[in-house]
């Protein structure tokens, strides 16, 4: 090979154009791997038909069931925001000894098997621990409770609230806050006039999304508290003791819950990219 | 009035350092420096965004080095003007009025005020997104002096905007900081804007200031050669200082600067190794040897001609690059074509030595 032929790439004149299959090949994989998830999921919507769906509203088990999901899952996502929220802020803003490692810590979540997340909760939060029971004795239990899925939810939800919060306050440039101390601000009156508006918007999808995580976590609530059972816990539940038939109506109305979520997540996060 | 006593910054692996100099009160205080060599963290440690490792920040004879920002009443225009993208022009400009004394009326009293003083009344209502370079510039300019600040930082304010726009926000400022009497420290990388606006001039270079005075006498009497180089007063030939008569032993003294083949008359302060600045106006250009006292007199070739209106820049090799000015009129008339033979003519007076 000469040194004329490794030119750096921007040399057009040896390039070859692609062959069609060359360029046909990975839209054929990625239609694969999109109708791979779009696939299932209308072969539930499928089974929509009238008397599942009234059979699913009529089912007063079922919707108490989904209501404390959402009740659970709003629950989580406040506590975690207002703990996480800050938190974000100091990590997007401030440099101190071990922040690596704080951030590294909220997102260890994320590679935890929620079962194992769920024993973890348990044998930290269970009545006979220094926590638990401490809790215990102001009224709040944890295991076989309402608070058990509240902490599971909390547990595997916190990144990507953390995260989502962080890179919102991240993208306001700190700049905008300097100006707005030159005009007389506080630095808590520049965070609510500039900084919160600005990141607000990304707040709050790192929020919708964090509660869809929650409404959708099974494996570490399910440890936790069996009973009450929420939407996912339920579905498990329905098809482990009666069958496929009897769990569609209720994944069916997670399924719809859970796109309701998703559309308005999607309408939050094109207006952040900007 | 700005003073600033010793002050220190550390910024990451930067550091500002030893930085004393002082703007009156009323005045204008410029900054120059290339970039990178923390010009802008300067602003921000006269603002109170930066807290300074040593030194002291004064502001109208006030010690405010542990003064919170928005307590020390300085107005501040960053170079990419920054302004708020979740308020309209008009929010902008009174964002820093809304907390403070005046009633709403006054609020936006002041407002049409100052957009009356940078015409920018029609944009008022429009979003802040789609204003060109000129009008984001005196929106930002407008939002900073609403709070009738007595000090004003401005980064780099022209950098952003065309030349045309850039020559008439310039006079506008000038006409701005009079109307207002706010004392102003701008930092900019151009000199021309020095010269035009300056009454005191800091010129930085790798984190500490390498000449402080008024634009006019940098200017001509740069006292290094990185000052010379940068600023452009000229150009800058490294040679060595020779006693014309060894007996004196005067000073200032008459001598001999040498580099390479040029061997000009000088009026020196010291002996060694030096740098000589030639100012471009200093060089006198004839196409024949003109009778007169002035002795440093030799031929030169034209290397280039760069014509910039009345003006023409002439490039000479004389053994060394020199640069001459000449009217664009004289230039026609003289000749000076590349390839061309001049005779350079400078006083010994007028080279100066650093």
């Amino acid at each position: 090979m000469s040194a004329k032929d490794s030119l750096p790439h921007g040399a057009p004149s040896r390039r070859r154009t692609p062959t069609s299959w060359a360029r046909v090949a990975p839209a054929a994989l990625g239609a694969l791997l999109v109708l791979f998830i779009v696939g299932p999921l209308l072969r539930l919507l499928l089974l929509a038909t009238p008397e599942s769906l009234g059979q699913a509203l009529q089912d007063q088990e079922l919707q108490a069931s989904i209501a404390l999901t959402l009740a659970t899952a709003t629950a989580a996502t406040l506590l975690g925001a207002l703990m996480g929220v800050p938190l974000a802020y100091l990590l997007a803003r401030r440099s101190f000894r071990g922040r690596r490692l704080v951030e590294a810590v909220v997102e260890l979540p994320v590679v935890i098997p929620h079962p194992v997340a769920g024993i973890a909760l348990l044998l930290f939060l269970g009545r006979h621990s220094a926590v638990g029971g401490a809790f215990a004795r102001i009224g709040v239990e944890f295991v076989s409770h309402v608070p058990g899925i509240v902490a599971g939810m909390l547990f595997v939800s916190v990144p990507i609230l953390v995260s989502g919060a962080r890179e919102a306050f991240r993208g306001v440039d700190p700049r905008l806050e300097r100006v707005a101390r030159t005009l007389g601000d506080s630095p808590a009156v520049a965070f609510r006039r500039v900084t919160l508006p600005l990141a607000g918007r990304g707040i709050l999808a790192a929020s919708v999304l964090a509660w869809a995580r929650s409404v959708s976590e099974f494996g570490a609530i399910v440890i936790l508290t069996y009973n009450p059972q929420v939407a996912s816990v339920l579905i498990y539940d329905r098809f482990t003791t009666l069958g496929l038939p009897a769990a569609v109506p209720a994944a069916l109305l997670l399924l719809a819950v859970a796109l309701a979520v998703f559309t308005v997540v999607r309408m939050l996060q094109p207006a952040e990219r900007r | 009035m700005i003073r600033l006593d010793g002050l220190t910054v550390q910024m990451g692996d930067f550091l500002l350092e030893d930085i004393s100099f002082e703007v009156p009160s009323g005045g204008y205080g410029l900054v120059i420096g290339p970039s990178g060599s923390g010009k802008t963290t300067l602003l921000e440690a006269v603002a109170g965004h930066v807290a300074p490792v040593s030194g002291r920040v004064h502001l109208h004879g006030e010690d405010v080095s542990s003064l919170a920002p928005e307590r020390r009443g300085v107005g501040f225009v960053y170079q990419n003007y920054h302004l708020f993208p979740h308020l309209d022009v008009q929010e902008n400009i009174r964002y820093g009025l809304e907390r403070g004394a005046l009633g709403p009326s006054s609020q936006r009293e002041r407002v049409r005020e100052l957009a009356a003083l940078l015409g920018i009344e029609a944009l008022l209502g429009r979003s802040i997104h789609g204003l060109s370079g000129g009008e984001t510039q005196r929106v930002a300019l407008a939002r900073a002096l609403a709070p009738r600040p007595t000090i004003l930082l401005l980064d780099e304010p022209f950098s952003a905007v065309d030349p045309a726009t850039r020559h008439l926000l310039r006079r506008e400022l000038r006409a701005i900081h009079t109307h207002e009497k706010v004392t102003t420290l701008q930092v900019t990388h151009d000199f021309d804007e020095a010269l035009r606006l300056g009454d005191v001039v800091a010129v930085l270079s790798e984190g500490r200031i390498a000449q402080l005075g008024r634009p006019d006498e940098v200017f001509r009497y740069p006292n290094s050669a990185f000052v010379a180089g940068f600023i452009g007063t000229g150009t800058v030939l490294r040679g060595e200082v020779t006693r014309r008569e060894p007996a004196e032993s005067d000073t200032p003294f008459a001598a001999w600067f040498e580099s390479g083949p040029l061997r000009l008359e000088v009026v020196a302060e010291r002996e060694g190794p030096a740098h000589a600045v030639l100012r471009p106006e200093d060089l006198h250009l004839s196409r024949e040897p003109t009778p007169g006292s002035a002795r440093n007199r030799f031929a030169a070739v034209v290397s280039r001609v760069e014509r910039t209106g009345p003006v023409s820049y002439i490039h000479l090799d004389a053994g060394r690059p020199l640069t001459a000015a000449v009217t664009s009129a004289s230039a026609e008339e003289l000749g000076l074509h590349v390839g061309a033979t001049v005779v350079v003519t400078v006083k010994a007076t007028a080279i100066h030595l650093v």
